[in-house]
């Protein structure tokens, strides 16, 4: 196995008088697939902000290709390789889908203060764009006003958004939640495709989808990892059970 | 396809019309075509901000003040000749409004949505507050004037010479503004209105962007400052007053923030307006104030989103069909304009002071003059008349909606059976 790439050591996060986030280990190889799950409120979505940026931490580490990222904005942790996705969906609702996935492609080809050049014309950034559109199934709906569509098709754009900066970490924040059965094992198939050679941190309520495509899971509860492991092992660990009530994990 | 070749048919046609205004217009609808054309910049300016990037300023005449006193000084400096003649002279508003925005724009963009608001509205009103105690700068109570100089050939002494000149950098300024909207800063501009959080996490600093699109409106507004100046020969610190910032927020929305020549529309008909009817009433802020109730309420998308809606209705249901909609509204409209406006002149007479002096005197309520006509207020009719007036006018309105409502209704039966067929089609 090669390397970790992300590395979180002793990670807590209080609100006010609450800890939330009460000193999280985890380890993300380079080339593995890993998927955090957990009761609800166990704290997944503020681990995940606090890796992006979003929310800094009050304690603890975030190494991230051997630099410390914990308390860095987003948008610097964002170029230096690792996309994430939200779980409410947090896309651009009065825009195109095409002019949602340019303005994420933009960036990765070097577009931001640029005002004098049209963005019509530049090829490359298109076909970025369509082929992203095309990957996520959304080429159709091009034209669309993103807040106007389905919100399994919001999900798919929400996916794009995240792949458009080509990073090295993708962390998607239950990709599919809100999916149609067949959306749900295309979209899993996606991941798969788009995620090799790519670490993955993904969060999903959906069991199958988790042990499907995963090649370690982590388990969190109340703010704590509670168990790493193969997805056998997780499947047959007593404290993971413990912490279901058998409720997910065995069904 | 359509639509751009109509919009540049339009446009050519547009300009044409301007360029020959100063042979169709006295010279006073010249001057206000100035005034029009100034404010139509400050509001597209001010709309770049506010419309494409979300960023509610209420305090933008700082910016057009800033250029118009960099201007007035820029004038006394070089006289119109040597670096900056006459015809360049808007580059040091430019430059003035950039370089105030940028520092300004550093502090509001800090915060979002009504915490950015309340900055700039501070902001203007530090300048507005400290302004007459710099009399150096700006001038005291009395201002700072300057005179046009000829230059390079031309007088700049008429008001077609002024008028060629503000036309020039009115329109080179829109072309710019529209240009910006098809560059990457452009479109990242609407994702600023649209998500600013998303933004960062695709890699985008943010408040750079703020400061630059901020900055932007600020150059502009500072050519439409300087554009005022060299037009009126004065700046004075009432530039800065807070009713100048408002009349910008208003102008933007009446016409309407989501199109790109709606603010100027907007701009441009309420400057006309202004020029028109102050003549006429001292109501006219009244006015202002009710036809910008009645947008927000009824018409968000401003009067430019309400004149796509008679094309939109026409292909949708045929023109036959739509008549009979647009003959109600348009009546109810007048019903309504005719009543309120009689009402409102009508009180604005009565509670004026002369008035209330003759009403205590020998024959109380002495008749007013309104229209050519003379009123009894103690006559019924002077009452019933506009009151009937507004409610002809709001049945005639619920009458049109009725109307629109039965259209859509029978648009909906037809479409109701291959939509559904439509929705049950699943992706394969």
């Amino acid at each position: 196995m090669s390397e970790a790439i992300l590395t979180v050591r002793g990670l807590r996060k209080s609100f006010g008088q609450h800890e939330i986030i009460r000193g999280v280990n985890l380890d993300l190889l380079a080339d593995e697939r890993h998927a955090l799950i957990g009761p609800n409120g166990a704290g997944k979505s503020t681990v995940f902000h606090l890796i992006s940026g979003d929310l800094a931490p009050s304690a603890g580490q975030i190494v991230f290709a051997g630099k410390r990222i914990d308390g860095k904005p987003p948008q610097q942790i964002n170029r230096m390789g690792l996309a994430r996705s939200f779980q409410v969906t947090n896309i651009f609702p009065g825009l195109t889908v095409f002019e949602n996935v340019r303005l994420a492609v933009m960036r990765a080809h070097g577009l931001q203060y640029s005002f004098w050049s049209f963005i019509d014309r530049n090829a490359k950034v298109r076909e970025h764009t369509e082929s992203l559109l095309e990957q996520v199934r959304l080429q159709q709906r091009a034209s669309a006003v993103a807040g106007e569509m389905a919100y399994s098709e919001q999900r798919s754009l929400e996916i794009a958004l995240a792949l458009a900066s080509d990073p090295e970490v993708i962390l998607l924040d239950e990709p599919m939640a809100g999916m149609s059965r067949e959306e749900t094992a295309y979209t899993a198939d996606l991941i798969r495709t788009v995620t090799r050679g790519r670490a993955l941190l993904i969060v999903e309520h959906d069991m199958e989808v988790v042990f499907q495509i995963s090649d370690r899971i982590s388990v969190l509860v109340y703010g704590e990892v509670i168990a790493t492991g193969k997805p056998d092992e997780i499947r047959n660990n007593a404290a993971v059970k413990e912490a279901y009530l058998g409720e997910e994990v065995s069904r | 396809m359509r639509g751009r070749g109509g919009l540049g048919a339009l446009g050519t046609v547009g300009v044409a019309l301007l360029l020959a205004l100063p042979w169709i217009l006295s010279q006073g609808l010249l001057n206000a075509s100035i005034q029009m054309l100034i404010a139509a910049l400050f509001a597209c300016a001010y709309n770049l901000l506010a419309g494409q990037a979300g960023m509610l300023s209420f305090g933008h005449a700082a910016y057009f003040g800033v250029g118009a006193f960099a201007t007035v000084h820029a004038m006394n400096a070089f006289g119109g000749s040597g670096l900056l003649p006459t015809p360049l002279m808007p580059l040091a508003g430019a430059l003035a409004g950039l370089i105030f925005g940028a520092i300004a724009g550093w502090f509001a963009t800090q915060r979002t949505g009504a915490y950015f608001a309340m900055i700039t509205l501070a902001i203007a009103e530090l300048l507005h507050a400290l302004a007459p105690h710099f009399k150096g700068l700006f001038g005291g109570e009395g201002g700072v004037s300057s005179t046009r100089m000829p230059s390079m050939g031309v007088t700049f002494g008429s008001t077609t010479q002024m008028y060629y000149l503000v036309l020039a950098w009115v329109l080179a300024s829109l072309l710019a503004l529209y240009l910006y909207t098809l560059t990457p800063l452009g479109r990242l501009t609407l994702g600023l209105r649209e998500n600013s959080h998303r933004l960062r996490f695709l890699g985008y600093d943010v408040h750079k962007l703020s400061v630059l699109v901020f900055s932007i409106s600020a150059m502009f507004s500072g050519i439409a400052g300087s554009l005022q100046v060299i037009n009126n020969e004065a700046a004075n610190y009432i530039v800065f007053d807070a009713g100048q910032s408002t009349a910008v927020v208003l102008n933007t929305y009446i016409g309407g923030a989501r199109v790109f020549l709606g603010p100027a529309f907007g701009a441009a008909l309420m400057t006309f307006f202004g020029y028109a009817v102050s003549d006429l009433t001292q109501s006219w802020l009244l006015y202002q104030g009710i036809l910008f109730a009645l947008v927000m309420m009824f018409a968000p998308s401003g009067l430019a989103g309400l004149f796509g809606m008679p094309d939109r209705l026409r292909r949708r249901f045929g023109t036959a069909a739509v008549v009979p909609f647009f003959a109600l509204a348009l009546a109810s409209i007048v019903l309504l304009t005719a009543g309120t406006v009689f009402l409102v002149e009508l009180l604005q007479r009565i509670l004026s002071q002369d008035y209330r002096a003759l009403a205590a005197g020998a024959p109380p309520w002495p008749p007013i003059s309104l229209f050519g006509r003379q009123w009894s207020p103690a006559a019924a009719v002077t009452w019933l008349l506009p009151a009937a007036g507004v409610a002809c006018g709001a049945a005639t309105m619920l009458l049109a909606r009725h109307k629109l409502a039965l259209l859509e209704g029978r648009q909906e039966d037809t479409a109701a059976e291959p939509r559904a067929i439509e929705g049950e089609r699943t992706p394969a």
